[in-house]
């Protein structure tokens, strides 16, 4: 009899390696651990562990052998054993109850089980608690450190446990709030949640004082209270989160807000003057579309997941990922993910900056590096069991993300344009059709999640606000819809569950039939007790809502349980224009769907213009160019991310047609590109682009540089310039702030007139408020940090033939031109903050200038005048033309002779926008001369094919060998 | 000619493996395991049994296990039979994972799985491509090939062989690609050439009568010439190193 099967490998595994080389402990053992809720007998052991192990690599650790197996490895003295905290998603458990239902069948039915790790070490404790740290997170695990003795006594006596969840039991009964409070009683409500008869608080609402009067004032027009439901799903549909009231309020004189003066403003103005039918959908659905060809759509939705990336790095990105993936699933009828892309703006890995969101040293932010770490290997698990590639990403280091990392996450799907006749876009849920819930079970996961990523990140920060995301239950529904259900046209409408759960999945698919009724008691559950209003508004992940006519239901679920897939009915789209919820047929919900999504006090926001935060002068370190290349390339900010590259599949769906890594010197790349479909030789370029170090300084100019580089990387990668559309994402601080509203309001004015100005139509967009720490530093003194504000920029593109994909890579022989002018513009600079700073600029995009660039670019690219091209961004000159030496592994010649008032280190780093870095064949420039009659151009130097690159100026060559280059610009980044 | 692909609970790189075998002339057919399970005649109707690339419940339990286990529990006569007759097996990736831990290959003494497939040496997942050489000639799969250069993307691509075993193995001629350097030699355990760590460089291998292929490298994502790194700088013809495999499979029973 025994409670627990614990699996450990023969032999020594990668992850018990870097553990080992980590810590230089080389007594560091990992066993996989499994914890029953019923005692196994030796029959049910001897199967179930074979299930669940390998014979030839591992071993099954036995109440006779534990003691002689373990100690063949080393004396340990520690054990460290990390389990899941009750109710937090643990995937593995969940396949190895697949696998025992699966292969036992009914042998063994009602069980609970959890994974556990169990780490065995010699050494002293102090190590030991060091080691947790590094491999658990106390938010969502329990990490407990006893003596190997404990441990071989707990394995004797069946002494481990399983910690399930424990909710109270009480009955759910209506409950009715009054309103009729004082002001203070009533923003309590906001702040801290509503309050149980124990007069605990179930956590905030998000809900500001003038919301909960409107609340107030609906409720006493229709004479009755306000239900908790009520409340909880207003605070959800409500938030900011999900209604984006900053950029729809009123800001100074702009009456209509900023998402529709300027954002949606663009693409309408656009596409006014484009006449084509390039934009398909655009801000109503899940993602933005596009034409892709006659017969296919592409559409692309970029999503933040910053605050639960805060708390659990891995979960909040893996579910980050998986989440966004669920837009494309949820665009029109049922886009199918293509790609991912992510952007990660990190604090620097190597600082501790010891940060505490209480005051005596309590409640610790995560270390910087265990926040990256989590973050690189949330998307990379999400992605990869996906089956989605993962080309297009980047990072970029501060010290200003240290209270908030950003996790951008993206994904590109595809759809028919038409399936069965019918525009697959255009979706609509009838009245009569069954409301149908299919995936993932509901539990607390992310309870108050969309109220509290619009809140900043303080004491009160409920932790059940985090998800775990589980790919392959993900995948599997993801499947069904795509292929059988979609093409046969079984269901009107399909929308995700992300912020907000149903309460705002399904009131966001009721307005196209004008209501709903739902029975919550139908929703099926991780485990019970659950209370209806918590049923309403969870995040559990991995579920998708359905409205599919009745005729169909049965067919519907039958195809998704044939997968493995559970599909619920839990309700009906209606005529009448009113949300109505019932648990046990009592109705907790019934409100007016004018109300429950227009019936929010409208802000009024002022701005006024912000204090200009200036680059501190620094001095310039004396060194050599050779020197200060060196130092650039090392960089965290420029240094090759290959290390992401290669553990994100970039290959699967073989569609990869532009890697992240390009030339045999494997440089991280600016633009990848797909080519999705078999018969078609049309690729997908994607891009993105984002200044932060610019902000402070000017942050027009910060939007008009995203725009530019997100823009020009594409037209650098051989994307038609009519096909390419662009997503905004906002991730700012402190916005009731009016500095900085300023700021976001000049952000997106540069927003409309650079999109209008490239004719680039926004096509989707996201924003994030409140990206603030408030807390303290380890002196206790109270700190706030907040984010430079960041517009990142994601660009997607279709290049018409493979022809026009272009190379970063030179051949011997080859002039090198670099496109554009170059000004003094090293203001904000990677180089004005590695090597110092002088007098100088921030740079400014002149869009007409960088047009005629753009046009003649693409114009000779198409005539295949461009034999190589690399855009230049951080860095400047100097680090593309590295760049170009490092993928290339040839030898570059730059003359430096320059006629302009502009300094050799001005000219190498400045980091003036709109540029390229081409290389033209000998016996193409003179036709290359013609095309770029009209734009700046300077030709800088040659490709000799040699190992080195040279700089000559009128005294002095000066020269350094490739490979040295590429070691600096392939150096570990510190702490990662 | 038909080729039976199989998908099912995370299994990912269907569309593109039944597109290979489609391109070089065969019919075929995605089709999910439950469906395989309720109707396992429907194995009759093909000569190709592919399994794809992908992520099989996860990795949880170990690459290939949970997969194999249902396998096992539910198909396991029909897939040996079928392994038996002059038919063809091929194991991509998590293909190749759960062909192992079915014990399909080497399959030297039956039944029992008789190599492991553990975690890379680097710890970490590897995407990547590499060049591999074909050590012998006795799976039809590998005919008249002597080097390919095609994608890994694993976590656990590390054969895991006991040494007697091992042995037998060499003497038997199993081992059917390994993993070479720029200079066409063994890459003899050296990172990147050899991306997972794997003794003697495996990257794929045989049962007795070489028609079942288990592969760690993907070919159908190295079947055009488009799919490989830097191809512009390059003279290539339209298709790239993995099509030879599928053209080989449909050569087998042309």
């Amino acid at each position: 009899m025994t409670n627990t099967i614990q699996i450990l490998s023969i032999e020594k595994t990668g992850k018990e390696s870097s553990l080992q080389k980590e810590h230089n402990n080389k007594s560091i053992k990992i066993i996989d651990g499994y914890f029953f809720s019923t005692n196994l007998d030796d029959q049910k052991f001897t199967k179930i562990s074979k299930l669940i192990s390998n014979d030839v690599s591992q071993t099954i650790l036995t109440k006779k052998n534990v003691n002689n197996v373990l100690s063949s490895y080393s004396n340990f003295n520690w054990v460290v054993e990390i389990k899941f905290l009750p109710g937090v998603t643990d995937n593995i458990a969940t396949t190895v109850k697949e696998i025992i239902k699966d292969n036992l069948k009914s042998s063994f039915k009602s069980f609970e089980l959890g994974s556990t790790k169990i780490i065995l070490i010699k050494g002293r404790k102090e190590d030991i608690t060091k080691i947790s740290k590094n491999e658990a997170n106390p938010l969502i695990q329990t990490i407990k450190i006893y003596p190997f003795k404990k441990y071989l006594n707990n394995f004797k006596k069946n002494q481990f446990k399983i910690e399930k969840v424990k909710l109270p039991k009480k009955k759910y009964s209506k409950k009715e709030i009054n309103l009729d409070i004082s002001d203070h009683q009533l923003s309590l409500i906001g702040k801290l949640g509503i309050e149980e008869i124990d007069k605990s608080r179930r956590g905030t609402l998000g809900l500001d004082l003038e919301s909960l009067k409107a609340i107030r004032n609906y409720f006493s027009t229709i004479k009755r209270k306000p239900t908790d439901v009520e409340i909880e799903t207003l605070a959800q549909t409500w938030s900011e989160h999900c209604k984006h009231k900053i950029f729809s309020a009123k800001i100074d004189d702009i009456h209509e807000g900023i998402f529709k003066k300027y954002i949606k403003g663009a693409t309408e103005k656009i596409i006014q003057l484009r006449k084509d039918n390039f934009c398909v959908s655009l801000f109503t659905d899940n993602a933005g579309g596009i034409e892709f060809n006659n017969d296919w759509i592409i559409c692309h939705k970029v999503e933040t997941h910053n605050t639960p990336s805060a708390l659990d790095p891995f979960g909040g990105a893996i579910t980050g990922i998986v989440g966004v993936n669920r837009d494309c699933l949820g665009f029109g009828k049922g886009a199918k993910p293509i790609a991912n892309t992510y952007a990660y703006y990190l604090a620097d890995p190597n600082k501790n900056y010891q940060l505490y969101r209480q005051k005596n040293n309590n409640d610790p932010m995560l270390p910087a590096n265990f926040i990256a770490k989590g973050i690189i290997s949330g998307v990379r698990v999400g992605g990869n069991c996906s089956g989605i590639p993962t080309p297009q990403g980047n990072v970029y280091f501060d010290d200003r993300f240290a209270g908030k990392p950003l996790v951008f996450c993206g994904t590109v799907g595809i759809i028919p344009k038409k399936i069965k006749g019918k525009l697959s876009h255009k979706k609509k849920a009838n009245p009569g059709d069954i409301i149908l819930m299919a995936g993932g079970r509901v539990g607390k996961d992310g309870i108050h999640g969309a109220t509290f990523s619009s809140e900043e990140l303080d004491p009160n920060s409920p932790v059940s606000a985090v998800q775990i995301g589980d790919p392959i239950t993900q995948k599997k529904m993801s499947d069904v819809i795509i292929r059988e259900l979609r093409d046969e046209n079984l269901y009107s409408s399909i929308t995700d569950n992300g912020a907000g759960g149903l309460s705002s999945s399904i009131g966001e698919m009721a307005k196209e039939s004008g209501g709903f009724i739902v029975d919550l008691e139908k929703v099926p559950l991780k485990y019970n007790g659950l209370y209806p209003w918590e049923i309403w508004v969870s995040e559990s992940q991995e579920r998708m809502t359905l409205a599919v006519p009745p005729a169909n239901v049965k067919k519907v679920i039958k195809r998704f349980n044939a997968r493995g897939v559970e599909a619920t009915i839990i309700g009906k789209f209606i005529k009448k224009e009113k949300a109505i919820v019932k648990y046990n047929k009592t109705e907790i919900l019934n409100l007016d769907m004018e109300f429950l999504h227009e019936g929010y006090p409208k802000l009024n926001l002022k701005t006024s213009f912000p204090k200009i935060k200036k680059e501190k002068k620094k001095i310039i370190k004396k060194s050599s160019l050779i020197d200060k290349l060196h130092k650039l390339l090392s960089s965290t900010n420029i240094v090759s991310k290959e290390f992401i590259a290669t553990q994100y599949d970039h290959e699967v769906q073989a569609t990869s047609i532009i890697k992240p890594l390009q030339g045999e010197g494997r440089v991280f790349g600016n633009a990848t590109a797909i080519k999705p479909l078999f018969d078609d030789e049309k690729s997908i370029a994607l891009s993105q682009a984002a200044y932060p170090q610019y902000a402070e300084t000017n942050p027009y100019d910060m939007a008009g540089c995203s725009i530019d580089t997100a823009y020009k990387n594409l037209i650098v990668s051989g994307a038609n310039s009519k096909k390419i559309a662009i997503l905004d994402n906002f991730c700012w601080c402190s916005s009731d702030e009016p500095d900085r509203l300023y700021q976001l309001k000049e952000a997106a004015k540069a927003c409309y007139d650079y999109a209008v100005a490239y004719q680039t139509p926004f096509i989707s967009g996201k924003d994030s408020m409140f990206n603030d720490f408030k807390g303290f530093n380890k002196a206790g003194k109270s700190v706030k940090i907040s984010i430079p504000p960041t517009l990142l920029i994601s660009s997607i593109g279709v290049v018409d033939k493979i022809s026009h994909l272009t190379k970063i890579t030179p051949d011997d022989g080859d002039i090198l031109v670099v496109l554009g002018k170059t000004r003094n513009e090293l203001q904000n600079s990677v180089y004005s903050k590695i090597i110092g700073y002088k007098k100088s600029k921030n740079p400014v995009v002149n869009s007409k200038d960088a047009l005629r660039t753009y046009r003649n670019f693409e114009k000779a690219n198409k005539l295949g005048i461009i034999n190589s091209a690399i855009g230049i961004d951080l860095g400047g000159i100097g680090i593309a033309v590295a760049k170009m030496a490092i993928a290339s592994k040839k030898g570059l010649t730059i003359d430096l002779k320059l006629k302009n008032k502009i300094s050799v280190d001005q000219y190498l780093f400045s980091e003036t926008q709109s540029r390229i870095l081409v290389s033209i064949k000998k016996n193409n420039l003179a036709n290359f001369k013609k095309i770029f009659i009209t734009s700046d151009y300077t030709i800088i130097g040659k490709c000799t094919g040699s190992d080195v690159i040279e700089f000559k100026d009128n005294k002095k060559i000066m020269r350094s060998k490739i490979s040295d280059f590429a070691k600096s610009y392939k150096q570990n980044i510190k702490g990662l | 000619m038909n080729v039976l692909v199989l998908s099912g609970y995370g299994i990912n790189c269907e569309n593109e493996t039944l597109h290979a075998f489609e391109v070089v002339g065969f019919k075929g057919k995605i089709i999910h395991i439950n469906d395989l399970i309720q109707n396992p005649k429907q194995l009759n109707n093909y000569q190709v049994f592919a399994i794809p690339g992908g992520f099989s419940y996860g990795d949880d339990t170990g690459s290939g296990n949970a997969m194999a286990k249902k396998i096992m529990t539910n198909l396991y006569d029909q897939l040996i039979d079928f392994s038996l007759k002059d038919k063809l097996i091929l194991g991509i990736c998590n293909g190749c994972q759960i062909l192992i831990n079915l014990g399909l290959v080497p399959s030297l003494n039956k039944k029992d799985p008789e190599v492991a497939m553990i975690e890379n040496k680097s710890g970490s997942y590897e995407c990547r491509w590499v060049d591999v050489k074909v050590s012998n000639n006795k799976s039809p799969w590998l005919e008249n090939i002597s080097t390919l250069n095609l994608p890994v993307a694993h976590q656990e691509g590390q054969f895991m062989i006991p040494i007697n075993l091992l042995k037998s193995i060499k003497a038997n001629n199993l081992i059917s690609l390994q993993y070479i350097d720029h200079h066409k030699k063994l890459a003899k355990g050296q990172f990147p050439f050899n991306p997972n760590g794997s003794k003697d460089d495996i990257a794929a291998l045989t049962n007795q009568n070489g028609n079942v292929l288990a592969m760690m490298p993907h070919p159908e994502r190295a079947f055009y010439h488009y799919h490989i790194p830097n191809w512009q700088s390059k003279t290539l013809k339209k298709f790239g190193d993995g099509y030879k495999i599928f053209m080989n499979a449909k050569k087998f029973f042309a």
